[in-house]
């Protein structure tokens, strides 16, 4: 049975018909299935070489690349990024010990600036203490805690013969 | 499916060479046909290619007319024209010399008649003698679609030998 007989590729009959009508429109007749090439030598030579070339092909030939090369092919950039990531984990607690130790140097500030303002509150409350002693001190004695009221007078700008006159004669 | 080494596409070792004998000079034809400028070292090519293969192929006799096609196209691409050549058209299941024999000038002229993409599936269909599973695999077009070109062809080449749409059949 040759190779490109229908029956052997299981071809509906309906094609078989399509085909042998298409035959007869075109004038071409039936098939003459005797006509079908032989084997030869020559021939059947051919087909071991080109058989024998595939082989040779298949063996020689360069395979895809399997995943073991293509992750030989991605430890370079695998090593860059694990690089990459320690470089970064140190970075990140170096940035949180600096951050620990900036926040316990400002508590330590705020605790200084704490002391040294209720040092001042001791000191000021020490200190008016001592100057009301002083004044009951001075009470005691009979002397004004205040001799005199001070009030600031301005100057005229041109002193007047009259004013002055004045100013001479009343003590008199 | 892979094949061992001792397989063939298509069997046995005799019936590997029972397939070559019978396809190789097709092979070559069809490629010609293309204007390809060395078709017996495509159609060589063709078996190659489907013998290395690690996965057997489920019709090789497509998967030949397929890549020959391609590989003549390839071969001829910067041309224009990319259509199956009707010059020398020989029939290769009539004779044992595949271009030897050529078709009759009257049906060269209605298979020129029709359009480029109906007479290519035509021609596999008829000359070549290929079924439609297949012809679908080497224009890598759905089976229908091979249908419907081979029915519209069939409408063409009545329309060509009854150009009055029929009435010659009432006279």
């Amino acid at each position: 049975m040759p190779w490109s007989d229908p029956a052997r590729r299981f071809e509906p009959a309906e094609d078989v018909q399509l085909r042998a009508e298409l035959r007869d429109l075109l004038g071409l007749g039936p098939v003459m299935t005797s006509s079908v090439s032989e084997p030869t030598a020559e021939l059947n030579a051919l087909a071991d070489d080109l058989r024998r070339e595939a082989q040779h092909r298949s063996r020689t030939e360069r395979k895809r690349p399997t995943w073991g090369l293509m992750a030989a092919a991605a430890l370079p950039l695998l090593a860059t990024l694990a690089g990459l990531g320690t470089w970064g984990f140190q970075q990140k607690n170096r940035a949180d010990d600096l951050a620990a130790q900036a926040h316990r140097q400002e508590q330590e500030l705020t605790r200084l600036a704490a002391t040294h303002a209720s040092e001042v509150a001791r000191e000021r409350q020490a200190k008016e203490q001592v100057q009301q002693q002083l004044q009951l001190a001075s009470r005691k004695g009979n002397r004004k805690a205040e001799p005199y009221l001070v009030i600031p007078v301005e100057k005229p700008l041109r002193v007047m013969g009259d004013d002055y006159q004045r100013v001479k004669q009343k003590p008199q | 499916m892979s094949q061992s080494p001792m397989e063939t596409p298509f069997g046995t070792q005799e019936a590997f060479h029972a397939a070559f004998a019978e396809l190789y000079p097709r092979l070559v034809s069809y490629s010609r046909r293309y204007g390809a400028t060395f078709p017996e070292d495509i159609a060589q090519e063709a078996f190659v290619i489907l013998m290395q293969r690690e996965v057997q192929v489920e019709h090789p006799t497509a998967f030949l007319y397929g890549t020959v096609r391609t590989l003549s196209l390839t071969e001829r691409r910067p041309m224009k024209n990319q259509n199956l050549s009707l010059e020398a058209v020989a029939e290769p299941g009539l004779a044992g010399g595949a271009d030897d024999q050529v078709l009759n000038q009257e049906v060269r002229e209605r298979m020129r008649l029709l359009s480029p993409t109906f007479r290519e599936a035509l021609w596999l269909f008829v000359v070549e003698g290929l079924s439609i599973r297949e012809i679908a695999d080497i224009l890598g077009i759905p089976e229908a679609t091979v249908k419907t070109r081979i029915h519209r062809a069939k409408a063409q080449l009545k329309d060509q030998l009854n150009p009055s749409g029929g009435l010659h059949a009432l006279v």
